[in-house]
């Protein structure tokens, strides 16, 4: 008997061979036969939510010859398949079913198509292992092979400098964050015995916790570092905007959805651990909160739509984290779940924009294509809507407003950066679409688009539902676990409601009003185009410490070990030699008066005793 | 079925005495290679695992007083070890260009390296077990002075063979030391690892032994700072030389101390634990400092196996501390001797293959060639990220089992130790590991090709050693059982 | 005639020997010379085991080495000889400043 959990996890891992190793020669071959095994994969998930059997045996995948009976004996492949992680693979399932149906388009004048398609495959395997672990080894596992597929994705067009360089710099600086992450692990392994999140769960409960104080913190910030590369969380969320390179619907699945969400994910999953210190639980929504800030303040400057909503991504994601550093990671999940739908909305909506805008993706240069494409720009606006929170008939309405209850009653300062954060969203989303989209076309580009052709609308349209239909309670409870959908009944409700809605009113009447019309940018504020100068400090940084380091480690090999100590035994040898060479010039006659003087000199000694 | 083993350990000397009398080279060599990998395959399959003592033994008396006898047999270990030693000469015998002038002497000499490192992960008489790796060096040295490449092979050559035969002579001390401190008559290591547990060695005299076998081994395995012979040395050996050198003959030192070292002197191992923690670190941290800097392919993998030591370095230093009972030390150094014995033979394989395609090795002036040769950037691809530790690579595993170990019995109340914060600094390494492979990967592969060379995809026969090893990372990487499986701990 | 006597005139011998190898250039006269400090070396075997009586007779046991010498003398001269012969024949020179070739 097959055990759906199994067959979904490898499903796409045998498609990801099959294109890579027999399908390398037929583009169109290799985009079909991706594209049906993830839908494939969606209805696997749905028969799975609906009632089919989850069980699944574990895999050993390595046995540690342990014999002491509190440790673990194996490391193993097991998957739980919780509601929470039922509910994650239809997300990941259903955005990526919808990006290969968008790429079948997008991508159809590409060379490289199987290598592209074995990377989405590889890269659903990746995520779907992470949303079924059971433990966090075979988390980790599958968080460094999602950082694969991503860079394998980022640099789909290695050719391209740019490319090349931001899958490397994504990769590096996740593997900054899986550094910590697996201290966390080993931390959490050494102390526990174990690092299954049952095991774990009902050690906790039992109370009886091995490990405390600083060494507890220093664990769960160490875990959280991995979210913290992964979720792109200030200090490591410098890739994610240059991410943005790699085709536009993998910006949507992988940079948009899924991936990045990965790491909020994995902090729900342990939210037992964090809840037990409220110092790392505090540290880790203040940079939620930080970040947030941060990435929204940045995105009110950038002129590239897909970098706009990268940084609003980071933005959402910092809400969170925030959230779940609250204590609140029911809500934190909420928006994860529909932020997906509308994030993935509105990056195939850009992508859409793109295609027809022959590859031009600076806002500056479109302009009016709301005539022009009218489907995508509707479904462009209600992502926006979505995003911005507009009140009662979005998702993100009712997943932001859960996130600001409980901001609100854990943390003022905090509940009023967010309420800021809500402010500034709903200036830059619509600064993005009067730009884009409303007023006159401002490039040749702009005037000759047309709408989207079929595949890409009938995408969009089935995200542009999801996206309003995800916050309404009917749907959202038939899928979320039990006690994650918002209740609403807190008696400061009210009054956060009304401060999110004078919010997104300030912030898009400001930015209609300074927007409408415009030619281009009325405001330039240098620093938050470059990134608040972060990207050139980690530059200088790199240059300071990693390879002046590497330098002056390599120049002391050369010359301090290998020149000094080697050279210096070497020419020493060479010294004693050229001493006792002298002694032995090779003339016979030398030989003999040196010989002659040794008997005489024996002759002498024998003869004084 | 002793004849087994003993067939594997002299048919590759008896072919490369044949080869040396005129047999055709090329031939004669694989042929041998391949029965050899039947010869493991059936070592495999009769092999049980659940017996603890060394299978297919086999002994003739050499010599009475000092009992030394040419004595084989296996243990889970060991049979690992003969797995990788003959994969890798598979691949290296392969990689030999028959036309090259020196070609005849790069077969004989790459046999009597493998049949030389067989014989002494086979040996189980401590005499043999030090003879047979003498036997190895010895081609090592001459195929580098001999057929080296570049314009400095000559004083790579005599710097490889002082450090290696210094470090060897010091390690014949410390052996024959140990030996006479366990007052045993006969060198069988059985006998004198049964020796050590009944009636250990006084603590003091363990100390002294153990730091002369540190030394000695930790020189062969390039332990800082006894490392300065291992990049020139691989960057001017000839490629097969450097496959079967880094990628097996290196590990002999990291075996005789897992099967000599650490069970025979584990108080003296434990005394110099603290030592060989500071080294490993800077092993890691300072060698992989050195290997950002590196701007030939050569000389980068080089230095990045100098690095990656460093970790099997860190399983004998837990081990030391913790005592016999982490299982996953050993086990993660017998997966990560095998996984970084297999990339780091690719890499080395793939280097000449780049360096036959372009005529160079800089790093700076490689540019595209993932677009001009997708194949050879897969497999490169393979390799490199599998010596970044990738999961689903060989070298993940391996890597996962010895940070743990560091973790093996840790005490929460008591704070971390040393051992907890070098394996936490340890961790590390694997970013700076990332850094230097993403960045070569990134200049030598991505980006535009170079109009002005022609490329030539790889021919299927370039392709299938490549594709062998890296096959054996991939399966390893997905179900590192199947090499755990024959480990009695 | 004393065994001074006897010992002086090997100690001349010996010492004329030594002086002419280490003066003189030709391998020829320093093989003949070498045949001197054989000489007086047999020569005080000679003169020892004539005057040192044991129970009223010459000590035969040298007088049977120097026979041994005298032997193996001859077959060394001829192997020298032949040596220096065919060291002739390949450089056309007796003499010792000609003869590095193993010199490093």
């Amino acid at each position: 008997m097959v055990q759906l959990p199994w067959l979904l996890l490898l499903l796409p891992l045998a498609t990801a061979a099959l294109i890579h190793f027999a399908l390398g020669g037929s583009g169109r071959l290799a985009a079909w036969t991706g594209t049906a095994s993830a839908f494939g994969m969606l209805g696997l998930s749905v028969s799975l939510l609906v009632g089919a059997t989850a069980e699944a045996s574990p895999f050993v995948w390595l046995e540690t010859g342990m014999f002491h009976p509190d440790l673990e004996q194996a490391i193993t492949l097991s998957l739980k398949t919780d509601r929470l992680a039922l509910s994650m693979m239809l997300v990941v399932t259903i955005v990526g079913a919808l990006v290969h149906l968008f790429s079948l388009t997008y991508m159809a004048e590409d060379k490289a198509r199987p290598r592209y398609y074995a990377g989405l495959s590889l890269f659903l395997f990746s995520m779907t292992g992470i949303v079924l672990a059971g433990n966090l080894f075979m988390m980790f596992i599958f968080w460094e092979l999602v950082g694969l597929s991503s860079y394998l994705l980022i640099g789909h067009w290695f050719t391209k400098k740019s490319a090349a360089e931001a899958s490397k710099k994504a990769f590096l600086t996740n593997r900054i964050g899986d550094f910590g992450f697996l201290v966390g692990i080993l931390l959490i392994w050494g102390a526990f015995g174990t690092v299954d999140f049952n095991a774990l769960e009902r050690r906790v409960d039992l109370g009886n916790l091995p490990l405390t104080g600083g060494l507890l913190t220093a664990g769960i910030l160490c875990l959280f570092a991995g979210a913290v590369g992964k979720s792109a969380q200030f200090p490591l969320h410098v890739w994610l905007p240059d991410a943005m390179e790699g085709p536009t619907p993998v910006s949507a699945l992988i940079h948009a959805a899924t991936m990045v969400a990965a790491g909020v994910y994995m902090l729900v999953r342990i939210s037992f651990l964090i809840a037990l210190d409220p110092t790392a639980a505090m540290t880790i929504a203040w940079i939620g909160g930080g970040t947030a800030l941060l990435a929204a303040l940045l995105a009110t400057q950038q002129d590239d739509i897909k970098r706009v909503l990268a940084y609003s991504t980071l933005s959402q994601l910092g809400y969170m984290v925030m959230a779940v550093g609250l204590l609140a990671s029911q809500a934190a999940y909420f928006h994860l779940f529909t932020h997906a739908f509308f994030k993935a909305l509105l990056f195939l909506g850009a992508g859409a924009v793109i295609y027809c805008c022959h590859h031009e993706q600076n806002i500056w240069k479109m302009g009016g294509l709301a005539k022009r494409m009218p489907l995508t720009f509707a479904t462009f606006a209600i992502g926006t809507a979505c995003l911005i929170a507009v009140p009662y008939v979005t998702s993100g309405f009712y997943s932001k407003e859960a996130i600001l209850d409980s901001a609100y009653a854990a943390s003022r300062p905090l509940f009023w950066i967010a309420a800021f954060v809500a402010l500034l969203t709903a200036f830059y989303m619509t600064r993005l679409v009067v730009v884009a989209f409303l007023g006159k076309a401002r490039s040749q580009y702009a005037r000759d688009a047309v709408e989207a052709p079929t595949p890409m609308a009938f995408a969009l349209t089935c995200l542009t539902l999801l996206s309003i239909v995800g916050g309404f309670r009917f749907f959202a409870e038939a899928i979320l676990p039990r006690g994650f959908y918002p209740t609403f009944d807190s008696p400061h409700h009210n009054f956060v409601m009304a401060v999110s809605i004078i919010c997104l009113l300030a912030g898009v009447v400001a930015s209609f009003l300074l927007y409408r019309g415009r030619e281009k940018d009325p405001l330039h504020i240098t620093p938050l185009r470059r990134g608040l100068y972060i990207d050139d400090l980690y530059t200088g940084l790199i240059r300071l410490f990693q390879d002046g380091a590497a330098a002056v480690a390599a120049a002391f090999d050369r010359h301090i070990l290998n020149g000094f100590f080697l050279g210096g035994t070497a020419a020493l040898t060479q010294a004693v030699g050229s001493v006792f060479r002298r002694m032995q010039p090779g003339s016979l006659h030398f030989y003999l008066v040196l010989a002659a003087l040794g008997i005489m000199l024996l002759i002498w000694a024998t003869s004084t005793v | 079925m002793p004849i087994v083993l003993i067939l594997l350990v002299f048919l590759p000397l008896a072919a490369a005495a044949l080869i040396g009398l005129r047999a055709p080279a090329r031939a004669t060599s694989l042929g041998t290679a391949i029965v050899m990998v039947f010869l493991v395959a059936a070592l495999n399959h009769y092999f049980d695992r659940e017996s603890p003592s060394m299978q297919f033994a086999s002994s003739l008396t050499v010599m009475e007083n000092p009992g030394i006898a040419l004595a084989f047999g296996i243990d889970g270990m060991s049979l690992v070890m003969l797995l990788l030693s003959v994969l890798v000469l598979f691949a290296a015998l392969w990689m030999i260009d028959p036309l090259a002038d020196n070609a005849r002497l790069q077969y004989a000499g790459s046999l009597l390296i493998a049949g030389g490192a067989i014989g002494a992960f086979a040996s189980t008489d401590l005499f043999f077990f030090f003879a047979f790796h003498e036997l190895a060096l010895i081609p090592t040295f001459l195929l580098i002075g001999m057929c080296g490449r570049g314009s400095n092979a000559r004083s790579a050559a005599w710097r490889i063979t002082l450090y290696l035969g210094l470090g060897s002579l010091i390690l014949l001390v410390g052996l024959l030391a140990l030996h006479h401190a366990l007052g045993q008559p006969g060198f069988s290591i059985t006998e004198l690892h049964a020796r050590a547990m009944a009636d250990p060695i006084a603590p003091e005299t363990q100390s002294w032994i153990a730091l002369l076998l540190i030394i000695g081994f930790g020189s062969l395995v390039s332990l800082v700072p006894l490392h300065s012979w291992a990049a020139p040395a691989y960057a001017a050996a000839p490629t097969p030389v450097a496959m079967l050198h880094a990628g097996v003959l290196k590990k002999f030192g990291l075996y005789g101390l897992l099967r000599v070292a650490v069970p025979m002197l584990p108080e003296g191992m434990r005394e110099w634990a603290g030592l060989l923690l500071v080294l490993l670190l800077l092993n890691i941290i300072y060698m992989g400092l050195v290997t950002i800097a590196c701007k030939r392919l050569d000389t980068m993998f080089g230095c990045s196996s100098v690095m990656h030591m460093g970790y099997l370095f860190l399983a004998v230093a837990a081990l030391s501390l913790t005592g016999p009972d982490n299982t996953l030390a050993y086990r993660g150094a017998i997966l990560l001797m095998f996984a970084h014995g297999v990339s780091i033979a690719l890499l080395f394989a793939l280097a000449d293959r780049i360096e036959s395609r372009t005529g160079t090795l800089e790093i700076a002036r490689l540019s595209g060639l993932g677009r001009a040769m997708p194949s050879l950037g897969f497999l490169f691809g393979i390799a490199a990220f599998a010596s970044i530790g990738l999961p689903g690579l060989a070298n993940f595993a391996g890597e996962l089992l010895v940070f743990l170990s560091g973790f093996h019995g840790f005490r929460p109340s008591e704070g971390l130790q040393p051992l907890q914060w070098a394996t936490i600094l340890a961790v590390w390494g694997v970013v700076i590991s990332a850094v230097y492979m993403l960045r070569a990967y990134r200049t030598a592969f991505m980006g535009d090709p170079d109009a002005s060379r022609r490329h030539d995809v790889l021919t299927t026969e370039e392709k299938l050693p490549l594709a062998a090893l890296a096959g054996a990372l991939v399966v390893v990487g997905f179900f590192p059982n199947l090499l755990l499986q024959y480990l009695p701990f | 005639m004393t065994l001074e006597h006897y010992l002086i005139a090997a100690g001349i011998l010996f010492c004329t020997g030594l002086f002419g190898m280490i003066v003189r250039r030709n391998i020829l006269v320093i093989f003949m010379c070498l045949e001197l400090i054989l000489a007086s070396a047999t020569l005080t075997l000679v003169a020892f085991s004539r005057f040192r009586l044991t129970s009223g007779l010459p000590d035969i046991d040298a007088q049977m080495l120097v026979f041994f010498v005298i032997t193996v003398a001859a077959a060394e001269v001829a192997v020298g000889l032949a040596i220096i012969v065919s060291l002739y024949r390949s450089t056309q020179s007796v003499h010792m400043e000609d003869l590095h070739t193993l010199k490093g």
